[in-house]
């Protein structure tokens, strides 16, 4: 309430100055990009980004071999050319000549950007000592790494004793990647990886000066601006801990060109009402705002230019715990038809209406793997695959009538047929602190949703009992509200202290892989193998895993499209996980022009300002939905649609 | 004196001792998942997950890492922050933001202290008339009403008004000024309360009115013995105010982006950033003790009735 309260009064308060900020109806080009940030940086090392400001400062202070331009194509970088071999397990990539590294001032240093360097980066990430956590992505890509880096860990941790540390860092060199010359660097991969580019712009391949990194020591990379040099587009000018970070135009860059925007600001500003307030007085570039700050400029002259920005490849989805210690749903979620009425019971589209209450069926994801991602060699996109599309076109599962016929034959099956429920004895249930209860064993079936303490996650909570209750009715089906503070994975799915929540991944690569071996193979709550304490060697479910690894073995990208699409169709048919939302699609009012930068789904793509076109008005909803237009129509003819 | 000072020099060792040994190991309580994000700690092994944790120190026998904490202190080395700023050196995140709160938490208790003190005189000299409602007003207005709203307004409203700055820019001086109004609007209210009410009860007593009846002049008499006596309790405090300033401002620090240390302390705890949650409390704990041993000082140093030594204070009252 008081919440709600600061925000009119900040929007009323705000009014003359709209009006104000209005009168000058042309808008003219600035170079200079005002933002803030949240939450401070905690490390500006680029090759350990943790939270979304860092990779801003990454992903425009440095450059990566290749890069995407604004329709998401790979495109070159320091690298200006590359060539896989035959079988795509080879890739060498020819860097462009006479690239130097500069300081945080902007003057070019005597090192020169070579082929070492990305080596060089790439044997930095790849010491266990250097804390650099990302590395699963590619330990089982680039060959030779997995047994390198595995040997270090178990010598630091005491497993081998009769090899030094030093003899085998000086293995380096059956790792995969290589210098063949200055300019020439070749990296060699474990498997056919024709999707190898998108891992190339993930913070694991910078480069690196070891002369530079030597001179300051690995440890103190990234902790002031002085520890590091720049390769990218922008040099990092200024950082003021937990205040300011100052981007400016590296007129060294080989693409200076097309750096359009002189100066990237970032702000630390804590509070969403101030950052809007600072919005309107014109001293930032753009503003996220909550559904209820929208609201709140209803009526104010700012009213046509929030809309919503463009969905990302993040997905989130229904997220049920398959260990959980409340006998009643261990018992009803291992049944499909259950899982299946909850699929049918859970009314997305009224869910997603706390984060958009104009269109929320625009936020609907109704498949794992997100669209416009994963293109086959003919252009085809993954989620057009038999078998995934049903699944994309479905939108919003929502068939109460479904959900009860499916909830009727699930209570069939697993009660006496007068409530008991077979198998389950009355007790406490250990998910203290989450939440306090017991079971009787009979219907209703007692669900944990867990949230967290925050007002818009408490509201969504209320909401899904309220619909399940609608649904299903009181008889049937009882959620109960579990609250967690801070940490959902440390709180709740590791302790396993829950029956239901909404969860998700970021896309790290452009492969349908990047989920299904998280979620399956690679240690995923879909094996049972959340908790080590806990793990299970029974397979979750032996189909799905065989058909996550014949999928992984397949290498000519419609071939294996159309493995990983039985894969999604599998978990979907059996409502393992239930997706229903795509990750983006927030309110915003901004003065930049979109689809005037890169573009992409994974990496640090999307947080790359390169081309980027700054106005000195903000833009107009209606003005935005052309842009959008047109940038679509140009996109589904580049991708063949 | 001196053997006093010696005495609860003694004890406050003892005590920052305590209090950081009792943090240290309560830290080492928290569950090692704490350390790592959601996606590191599923896709780690067992063997990297403890690699990592003997890389920032978390792991082996607690009283080992206690030592050499404090092997680290007697040198000078306040340790690496872990999760908060990771490897970045402690000592020098404390040196760039103490400087902040440090610089805003003393202008706003020298604001507090002039006006509040005058404020409080004027309420005192003008009990039950118009000036002492209107400062009973404002001080039940800051203290009734929750700081969020009014803080609120004035960022926003005054700012917008005035025409400054709505968070603070260290090149830009006039953005100095609505966070340390902002910060002493409760310290004026605190001050003005007690000394209204260490000054009334100081001019009912006995020595006053005896004084007034003599005819000595009702200046002298407030400023020479009411304003002085009254001012004793309050002055205690004042040590500690001062030096607890580096500890910044939570709520006013947030708002108008200051980087000062204000929350630190807790977002440490939150993040289980274990070296700068000890450095942090080692640093208040012995600001906060040493405040108080110079409050006791002061107090002795103003009113000479005090005396420290515990010997009997026979005959020295008025």
């Amino acid at each position: 309430m008081r919440k709600m309260l600061l925000i009119v009064i900040a929007a009323t308060m705000a009014l003359p100055l709209f009006a104000m900020g209005n009168q000058d109806g042309g808008s003219r080009t600035v170079d200079r990009y005002d933002n803030t940030y949240q939450v401070e940086v905690k490390t500006l090392n680029y090759f350990l980004l943790l939270d979304t400001t860092a990779q801003r400062v990454a992903a425009n202070t440095q450059d990566h071999l290749v890069e995407q331009d604004r329709f998401g194509r790979f495109i070159p970088s320091l690298a200006e050319s590359w060539t896989p071999n035959a079988d795509s397990t080879v890739w060498t990539f020819k860097l462009r000549k006479g690239q130097k590294w500069v300081d945080h001032t902007g003057t070019p240093t005597t090192y020169e950007i070579t082929a070492d360097d990305f080596v060089e980066g790439f044997r930095y990430v790849s010491d266990p000592a250097n804390g650099i956590r990302n590395i699963s992505s590619v330990r089982n890509v680039i060959k030779g790494l997995y047994d390198y880096y595995y040997t270090l860990v178990d010598i630091d941790g005491g497993k081998i004793q009769d090899k030094t540390r030093e003899a085998a860092l000086a293995t380096f060199g059956t790792v995969g990647v290589k210098a063949l010359d200055a300019y020439t660097v070749e990296y060699t991969l474990t498997q056919p990886t024709p999707f190898f580019l998108s891992y190339l712009i993930m913070d694991l391949f910078y480069p690196v000066e070891k002369a530079f990194l030597d001179a300051v020591g690995p440890a103190n990379l990234g902790i002031a601006k002085e520890n590091m040099l720049y390769s990218g587009g922008y040099y990092l000018s200024d950082w003021q801990r937990d205040k300011l970070i100052v981007m400016t135009r590296n007129e060294h860059n080989w693409d200076k060109d097309n750096i359009t925007v002189r100066s990237i600001n970032m702000q630390k500003v804590s509070d969403p009402t101030v950052e809007l307030q600072m919005f309107m007085r014109g001293e930032l570039s753009s503003a996220l705002l909550s559904a209820e700050q929208a609201k709140a400029l209803e009526g104010s002259p700012f009213q046509d230019k929030v809309y919503m920005t463009d969905l990302t490849s993040v997905t989130f989805w229904w997220h049920p715990n398959y260990q959980s210690p409340n006998p009643e749903f261990n018992a009803f979620i291992r049944n499909e038809n259950f899982r299946k009425a909850l699929y049918y019971g859970i009314d997305h589209e009224k869910f997603l209406s706390l984060d958009d209450q104009v269109n929320p069926k625009g936020l609907i994801r109704s498949t794992i793997i997100p669209e416009d991602q994963c293109f086959d060699e003919k252009g085809r996109d993954f989620t057009d695959y038999p078998g995934v599309k049903e699944f994309k076109d479905r939108g919003n599962p929502y068939n109460p009538a479904k959900a009860r016929e499916y909830l009727a034959k699930a209570i069939a099956e697993l009660t006496d047929g007068k409530g008991s429920i077979r198998g389950v004895t009355a007790g406490p249930v250990d998910m203290k602190p989450i939440a306090d209860f017991s079971v009787d064993g009979k219907l209703p079936i007692q669900m944990v949703y867990v949230h967290t303490t925050s007002s818009k996650s408490t509201t969504e909570a209320l909401l899904f009992q309220a619909m399940m209750k609608d649904t299903f009715g009181d008889d049937t089906i009882n959620v109960v509200l579990g609250q967690f503070v801070d940490n959902a994975y440390r709180e709740a799915i590791l302790p396993l202290k829950y029956d239901m929540m909404w969860s998700s991944f970021r896309f790290a690569y452009a492969d349908p892989m990047a989920q299904f071996g998280r979620l399956v193979t690679d240690g995923g709550f879909l094996n049972m193998a959340v908790d080590s304490s806990k793990k299970t060697n029974t397979l979750f479910d032996k189909t799905l895993y065989d058909l996550v690894q014949a999928a992984a073995a397949e290498t000519v990208l419609s071939r294996r499209y159309a493995a990983f699409a039985k894969v999604e169709k599998h978990i979907q048919d059996k409502a393992y996980i239930m997706p229903y939302r795509a990750g983006g699609g927030s309110y915003t009012i901004s003065r930049m022009v979109p689809y005037t930068v890169p573009r992409g789904g994974f990496g640090v793509t999307r947080f790359k300002y390169k081309g980027m076109i700054v106005e000195s008005q903000p833009l107009t909803a209606a003005r935005v939905a052309e842009l959008r237009t047109a940038f679509f129509e140009e996109f589904n003819k580049l991708t063949a649609k | 004196m001196r053997a006093y000072i010696l005495k609860r020099f003694g004890e406050s060792l003892v005590t920052v001792f305590i209090v950081i040994f009792a943090v240290f190991m309560l830290m080492r309580f928290m569950p090692v998942e704490g350390y790592f994000t959601r996606e590191d700690f599923t896709e780690m092994t067992a063997e990297a997950r403890q690699v990592y944790l003997q890389s920032i120190g978390i792991s082996g026998n607690p009283f080992g890492q206690f030592g050499r904490f404090l092997s680290g202190l007697a040198v000078g080395d306040w340790g690496r922050s872990i999760t908060v700023y990771p490897k970045t050196p402690i000592a020098s995140i404390i040196a760039e933001k103490a400087g902040y709160s440090l610089a805003f938490g003393l202008s706003a208790i020298g604001i507090s202290i002039v006006f509040g003190l005058a404020l409080g005189i004027a309420m005192a000299q003008n009990k039950d008339r118009l000036v002492d409602s209107l400062g009973t007003l404002y001080v039940v207005v800051v203290r009734a009403i929750p700081s969020l709203i009014y803080l609120f307004l004035i960022q926003i409203w005054v700012s917008g008004i005035l025409g400054w700055p709505m968070v603070f820019y260290a090149d830009v001086p006039v953005s100095w000024i609505l966070p340390t109004v902002s910060m002493a609007l409760p310290g004026i209210a605190w001050y003005a309360i007690w000394l209204r009410r260490f000054m009334v009860d100081e001019e009912n007593k006995d020595y006053i009115k005896f004084a007034i009846s003599k005819g000595l002049p009702r200046k002298k008499v407030m400023t020479g013995h009411v304003l002085r006596n009254a001012a004793v309790p309050l002055v205690q405090y004042l040590p500690t105010q001062i030096l607890l300033t580096i500890a910044g401002s939570l709520i006013i620090e947030s708002m108008y982006s200051i980087p000062g240390l204000g929350g630190l302390l807790v977002y440490a705890i939150r993040q289980q950033d274990n070296p700068l949650v000890q450095a942090l409390v080692l640093l208040f704990s012995v600001l906060g003790i040493f405040g108080v041993f110079l409050g006791d000082i002061l107090m002795v140093l103003i009113d000479p009735r005090i005396k420290l030594e515990g010997t009997s204070r026979t005959g020295d009252h008025v």
